[in-house]
């Protein structure tokens, strides 16, 4: 290979002097937050957040001392989130980190502010480890709350139970809710799919189609569908596809195909990656030949359902695992949409399931904290805490919120479904338990019982 | 003819080493101690975790430092390869209880002949074509990976159960357990590793494999089986990268195939380019801004896109301006300026001398 | 095994797919013919432009105008690209030149992801009017759109390939492909001409970039990394044929989705773009085996 003569100088410069500069720019930014303008709309519009007759709700009602900002020493909390090209988790721990900031304005727990640590991770497995240990060696968190990664409770639950450390999560690995150490606020991909299945089984679905996303924990995910199938003697056919997705038309084909007129399409996947499908269902004239569309809770935005447009209205049901925002006007929901819109500056996604997790599971670690009566905080007393959370009325979910000290935890275990109506989410059917034909929940209700539900 | 190329060797078997030489080797072992026993104190368990990050990609780089630098062999398929060191490794880990180094021996070495069989008719294309073919290769194996999974501790040949609630973690070797023992293991599997690179330059591969770089149809015309040193060129390749991945796989506990999408081939093809192909510290070079980097920016809370513009960057500067990367151009340049300080103090004395005149 | 009813639609599909690919994988050649350069950001240029598109839509500007925004982006980039590191690397292997591409994709993979993050629940989309209308084929529907984008191939397959040969900045564009040096000699504006090339395939790239955010998904990681699927019809061709190209596009979009409803394969299908590539090259290479000679003993 002939060696290059070097180029000219001026070259050499402009390309160093971008680097530079690049790096000069890098190391002064701070984390990433998306600016406005680039980001696209917010799923709610100022018209659409509104609910009729809301009150002027004061943020300070989420602490205990209104308008005293808490001094003391900090209380340190933890979390970890997937933030990867794709997909972005930050929205539940920013509007954690926005409940936190509102509690330390006014009055802290106990004069104590709280310091929440964010770890955002690229689903890489050594990296995760990494930044458990810093949160807990480094940055020397009491507990850990808002969790939220493809594999994060995999690859932590046995350093989380070596620790005892008991985390609120927003799970979606098999662990969040088959070990001891991690209770969720939400349901995951097999309970919120289990929710969808069964709604398409109550409207008559003579076949269920259930495709999801390559991504960890297919099986595990596809078993609970398998088992209500089965208990309702309906045929099923499991399908994945890699994702991302680039070529939707043959995805929508052959869900349509294997469906037949008479069956039900249910999906599983991230927001984007379900809209490609069904505006390729769409395009290809095909939403209307199987009797109906299903999908697990990440479909469930509005943003979506203006996406899609009128042809889905009533023609796609969508499992929610916490309770709609646009209908509702309790005091709770209020206080989200205060706390979001005067301290959730970071939350890019507004009005949604994402920063409505991220609100009930800080709501639950406050609550929790606030009954701690020793003089300072440790892991110990904290962890205990957390866990001794018992019919906690969050005011987010369908019923009271149990941590408790069982093998497993499935603690919301009851849904909502919504449908597309002209660009927003409607409530299609009440709270509704998801049924026990599936083995884990059998096995989780046997130890703690059907939760009571909320007000 | 082979008394040719022994000629052309300054390095002979019996001859001792030249003082820069000498002093080369102890600041290297000097700096391998420290990384062995001093670093693991001063970090905190994130960054060993990070580092031993770091000795396995450290691995994947000096292969495929070798393919491009050694040889002008471009692999847009090294992490592919990666993925099925780690792959042989787990399952071997959760099907036998075999002591760890045979594993990562066996693991070497059936990615080794895998690495052999598919290159071997790939081998006929070169240049640009070779390159887009290992991409290729490099692609259909991801899919493959996708549907297969890697093992998890179930049963049959693929070893993996997808409907487990609980799943098992790779095990560690029995003495390194800990993070910061088997950072210290990682770091000696790679100094075999590279000591192994070192034979092969030092001896006859080495010379053919230059050969072959500076022109193909020269070296064939001088009698060297150019075929033969490239297929050895890749089997060592493939060898190293199958070690590592069974390193990894102990490192992370837990393999995804979604940890080895294709494109971090032609990421890590960046790196290895900045870090430098023609010297085995541009592999550590490599593996410092393919892992480290990202680690500590995002304890910062920076974005990684901004590293992956640097690489970019990067790249279009090395390809244009520094064909030798980072490792090489740094000691230079700060050669450089040792000798531009030493000028300016010389320089003074006689100015001032000047002056009084 | 699945009944020829069932292969039907699959077939209007996999056409489509084709297509997709055809868009990418003609573009590369063409750059290739006419600079010895195999541009692996064609997808990245594309993706950016798409982005800056559907900004522009959202902020209200009219959509043929952002449309074309989407265009002159990949053309500028493109051309810069070419004239700063264009005459650095002129000399050098075209796997040289390929590899500092890949330094053009990653720069433009970065920022787009910075610049238009991932947020929580939101994807973003461009549709275009002719997204909805369509005729029926079989049981399926075929949108104005696909037809557009087959046709697109189609014209850029037959238009370039004529523009390379019958014309003179065309004529001039192989010879500079082929050897800069001889070509410069000959009194050919090298400059000009590749500067010329590089604009075209700026232009191709914006063009392509838009189609693809539409009849594929407007992501950066897909859209960047789509034409690492478009290489394999490149590669069957050598680099060197332009409808061979398109038509070895089509062929692999056609057999990727024929295999959908093919159950044991399913799974799979995603790798028929990478299969098909390698198995070519092996067998189109096969002549070509460097005649050993083995060191004596």
């Amino acid at each position: 290979m002939k060696r290059l003569m070097p180029a000219p100088s001026a070259r050499r410069t402009i390309v160093l002097a971008a680097a530079i500069a690049l790096a000069a720019v890098g190391c002064s930014s701070s984390s990433s937050t998306s600016t406005p303008a680039a980001t696209s709309t917010t799923s709610a519009t100022p018209a659409t957040s509104a609910t009729p007759g809301t009150a002027a709700v004061s943020t300070s009602q989420c602490g205990t001392k209104p308008g005293v900002a808490a001094t003391g020493t900090p209380i340190a909390l933890g979390g970890i989130v997937t933030n990867q090209p794709g997909t972005s988790f930050t929205d539940i721990a920013n509007m954690a980190n926005a409940y936190f900031a509102c509690v330390n304005a006014n009055g802290g727990i106990n004069g104590h502010p709280i310091k929440y640590y964010i770890e955002t991770e690229q689903t890489n497995p050594a990296q995760i480890a990494a930044d458990a240990k810093q949160l807990v060696q480094t940055d020397h968190v009491l507990g850990i709350i808002g969790n939220t990664s493809i594999i994060e409770c995999s690859v932590d639950s046995s350093y989380w139970q070596k620790l005892g450390y008991y985390i609120i999560d927003s799970g979606i690995a098999p662990e969040c809710y088959s070990t001891s150490n991690s209770a969720a606020v939400n349901m995951g991909p097999r309970y919120s799919s289990d929710g969808a299945v069964q709604y398409a089984l109550a409207q008559h679905a003579s076949k269920i189609v259930f495709d999801q996303s390559n991504v960890p924990g297919t099986g595990y995910i596809a078993a609970g569908p398998a088992a209500l199938a089965k208990a309702a003697n309906v045929p099923i056919v499991q399908l994945t596809e890699n994702v991302p997705i680039s070529d939707a038309d043959s995805v929508a084909i052959k869900e349509v195909d294997d469906a037949g007129p008479n069956g039900a399409v249910v999906l599983n996947f991230t927001p984007p990656e379900a809209l490609v499908i069904l505006q390729a269902a769409q395009k290809l004239g095909l939403e209307d030949r199987v009797k109906l569309w299903g999908c697990s809770t990440p479909c469930n935005t509005d943003f979506l359902a203006t996406s899609l447009g009128p042809k889905w209205n009533s023609k796609l049901f969508v499992n929610a695992e916490l309770t709609p925002p646009d209908v509702t006007n309790t005091a709770a929901m209020n206080l989200y949409k205060a706390i979001l819109k005067q301290y959730g500056s970071a939350v890019s996604g507004g009005i949604g399931s994402f920063s409505q997790m991220g609100f009930t599971e800080a709501e639950i670690a406050v609550h929790a904290l606030e009954t701690i009566t020793a003089s300072s905080y440790t892991v110990a007393n904290v962890n205990a805490a957390f866990k001794a959370v018992s019919a906690f009325n969050t005011g987010m979910l369908c019923q009271l919120w149990t941590y408790g000290a069982y093998p497993t935890h499935i603690p919301n275990n009851m849904d909502y479904t919504v449908t597309p109506d002209n660009g927003k989410m409607v409530t299609a059917q009440g709270c509704t338990q998801i049924s026990s034909v599936d083995p884990q929940i059998a096995q989780y209700r046997s130890v703690a019982g059907t939760a009571q539900i909320a007000p | 003819m082979r008394a040719t190329l022994e000629r052309a060797s300054p390095v002979r078997a019996g001859r001792s080493l030249s003082r820069p030489q000498l002093i080369k080797a102890a600041i290297t072992a000097a700096l391998l101690l420290f990384v062995l026993l001093g670093l693991p104190q001063l970090m905190s368990l994130y960054y060993i975790d990070t580092m031993t990050q770091v000795a396995v990609y450290s691995m994947v780089a000096v292969g495929l430092g070798v393919l491009v630098g050694r040889v002008g062999l471009v692999s847009l398929g090294q992490v592919a390869v990666l993925a099925i060191g780690a792959w042989v490794a787990a399952r071997l880990l959760f099907a036998t209880t075999q002591p760890y180094p045979l594993v990562l021996l066996e693991a070497g070495l059936i990615t080794m002949v895998l690495g052999v069989v598919i290159g071997l008719p790939a081998l006929r294309l070169r240049g640009l074509y070779l390159a887009l073919i290992t991409l290729m290769l490099a692609g259909a194996i991801t899919v493959v990976l996708a549907t297969v999974n890697f093992p998890n501790g179930g049963h049959g040949f693929l070893g993996y159960n997808g409907s487990l609630v609980h799943i098992p973690p790779i095990r560690r070797p029995s003495i390194a357990a800990s993070d910061p023992a088997y950072f210290r293991y990682s770091v000696v599997v790679a100094i075999v590793m590279f000591a192994l690179v070192l034979a092969h330059i030092k001896t006859r591969p080495g010379r053919a494999w230059a050969a072959i770089r500076q022109s193909e149809p020269a070296a064939l015309a001088a009698g060297i089986n150019t075929w033969f040193y490239k297929l050895w060129a890749f089997a060592l390749a493939s060898f190293i990268t199958g070690v590592a991945g069974g390193v990894l796989a102990g490192a992370v506990h837990y393999l995804y195939s979604i940890d080895f999408p294709t494109q971090d081939s032609i990421t890590l093809l960046a790196v290895v380019l900045m870090g430098g192909v023609y010297s085995l510290w541009g592999a550590v070079v490599a593996a410092l801004l393919y892992q480290f980097l990202p680690a500590l920016l995002n304890n910062w809370g920076v974005s990684a896109d901004w590293l992956i513009i640097l690489f970019g960057v990067g790249v279009l500067q090395v390809l244009t301006t520094a064909p030798a990367g980072l490792a090489d151009q740094v000691p230079r340049d700060l050669a450089r300026l040792g000798r531009f300080l030493r000028r300016q103090a010389t320089r003074q004395p006689a100015a001032t001398q000047g002056s009084t005149k | 095994m699945p009944s020829w009813q069932d292969f039907q639609p699959f077939i209007v599909s996999g056409l489509a797919l084709g297509g997709v690919y055809a868009l990418s994988g003609v573009g590369l050649v063409v750059l290739y013919r006419a600079t010895g350069v195999l541009n692996l950001a064609f997808g990245a240029l594309g993706a950016m432009g798409a982005l800056i598109t559907w900004s522009l839509i959202k902020a209200g500007v009219p959509g043929w105008l952002s449309w074309l925004a989407c265009v002159v982006f990949a053309a500028a980039v493109t051309l810069g690209y070419g004239i700063v590191f264009g005459p650095a690397l002129a000399r050098r292997d075209p796997l040289v030149k390929a590899v500092a591409t890949i330094g053009l994709t990653l720069i433009l993979y970065g920022l787009a992801d910075l610049l238009w993050t991932t947020s929580g629940g939101q994807a973003r989309s461009i549709t275009f009017p002719t997204d909805n209308s369509g005729f029926m084929v079989g049981q399926v529907q075929v949108n104005w759109t696909q037809v557009i984008a087959l046709a697109a191939g189609v014209v850029i397959t037959v238009a370039t390939g004529a523009f390379l040969r019958y014309t003179k900045l065309g004529t001039a564009m192989r010879a500079m492909a082929n050897d800069r040096d001889i070509t410069a000699t000959l009194g050919v504006p090298v400059r000009k001409v590749e500067a010329a090339a590089w604009l075209g395939c700026g232009v191709l790239a914006g063009l392509a970039g838009l189609l693809l955010a539409d009849l594929v998904a407007l992501d950066a990681t897909t859209l960047t990394f789509l034409v690492i699927s478009s290489l394999a019809a490149v590669l069957i061709a050598r680099l060197r044929s332009i409808t061979v190209t398109f038509i070895a596009a089509i062929v692999i979009g056609l057999l990727h989705d024929l295999l959908t409803p093919v159950n044991s394969l399913t799974n799979y299908r995603d790798m028929t773009p990478f299969v098909i590539a390698a198995v070519a090259l092996l067998v189109l290479s096969r002549h070509q085996v460097m005649s050993q000679s083995r060191e004596e003993a």
